[in-house]
């Protein structure tokens, strides 16, 4: 028996992933400018080379980097000038933003951060 | 042993377990399953407002839902690094752990998120509560009852609010804190406050117990989420 599954949404409701589409994703091929590791969120700064026209540079959401290093990941993964391709739910202001989603590093390595209720977004080509 | 500490030893009425612990020291993290826990009150409930404070605390929410389903989420204290505070931070600290240290005459409560500290005063009165300055964790006395551990706060700001629901400076927080199986840990809350309750709202916290963890920093040092002029979360972008 669950509390409810809403319970779930609102008691980690102290961050909102509602400023991400959820019903599309883009494939952004590119190189690491940056990689914050810093709470409350990671981010990494891509230099896009492969993408959706009119996009060139592109600030991807990580989650708190607590849950990044529970997860597996360290910060040490991930460099700048490493060349990644990054599956990101952009922000619906269709400003150059979006949630990391998966990151696939050059040597295929496959880096997921720990997205409550990852499932939720819709991967599109 | 010096004659202050052994005073303080002697004044804290402790339980029969070694150390004065009936287990709820530890590392644990929020559960929202009540699993084998029939008898926990959801932390979800509607809480039992006034009419008016309630009709109110509605639409609040009505406002929030439609504000995330139009992909513009309200900023919340979050969005500007502040800390949940009592009682949020005992529950809603979604997936991020929770600290119990046992001390001679404390018992200290660390949230790994926002680094949030709460420090509980055993064998110590509680002040009345014109005398303590509202703060986010207040000011919190306990005593143990058997193996419960049943913590009082006061002190509390108005603008630190769990689920939205308002507040007095008067509200006083009830908790008792105990194991319920080896490994879950309950904090049930009562939360006192007439002005704006019908009658004391009390919900539980459900912890399972995280063996071996080592708690991590939070320090909120860059968030790139910010309210713009209409209180809406947006994501700074960088462009150099």
């Amino acid at each position: 028996m669950l509390i409810s599954g809403l319970g779930c949404a609102t008691a980690w409701a102290h961050h909102s992933f509602a400023i991400f589409d959820h019903s599309q994703t883009y494939t952004l091929n590119g190189t690491v400018l940056s990689f914050q590791w810093t709470n409350p969120h990671g981010y990494i700064d891509l230099d896009v080379e492969e993408g959706p026209a009119g996009i060139e540079r592109f600030s991807i959401e990580l989650t708190s980097i607590n849950m990044l290093r529970r997860s597996g990941w360290r910060s040490s993964d991930v460099k700048q000038g490493d060349h990644v391709t990054a599956i990101v739910a952009p922000l619906l202001s269709g400003e150059q933003g979006g949630l990391l989603l998966e990151l696939i590093m050059q040597d295929g390595r496959k880096l997921v951060p720990p997205v409550p209720a990852i499932d939720s977004f819709e991967r599109t080509p | 042993m010096s004659v202050a500490l052994a005073a303080a030893l002697m004044s804290w009425p402790a339980p029969a377990q070694q150390h004065g612990d009936p287990g709820i020291g530890g590392t644990w993290e929020a559960s929202f399953a009540r699993g084998g826990n029939p008898g926990a009150r959801s932390a979800q409930a509607p809480p039992p407002l006034k009419p008016e404070l309630m009709a109110q605390w509605q639409a609040l929410q009505a406002e929030i839902r439609a504000a995330n389903e139009r992909g513009e989420p309200f900023a919340t204290a979050a969005t500007f690094c502040l800390p949940q505070g009592v009682p949020a931070m005992m529950g809603g600290g979604g997936p991020f752990p929770t600290e119990i240290l046992l001390s001679p005459g404390q018992v200290t409560i660390i949230q790994e998120a926002y680094n949030q500290v709460r420090r509980i005063y055993l064998g110590k009165a509680q002040l009345p509560i014109e005398d303590v300055e509202p703060g986010f964790y207040g000011r919190s006395v306990a005593r143990w009852e058997g193996d419960t551990l049943v913590v009082e706060t006061i002190g509390i700001k108005e603008s630190v609010r769990y689920r939205e629901v308002p507040h007095t400076l008067d509200m006083r927080i009830i908790e008792r804190i105990r194991r319920v199986e080896p490994d879950v840990l309950w904090d049930e809350v009562t939360i006192e406050d007439p002005a704006v309750l019908e009658e004391p709202w009390s919900f539980t916290f459900v912890l399972r117990r995280l063996p071996d963890y080592e708690m991590m920093e939070y320090v909120c040092e860059d968030n790139r989420e910010y309210a713009d002029s209409a209180g809406v979360t947006r994501l700074r972008i960088e462009t150099d």
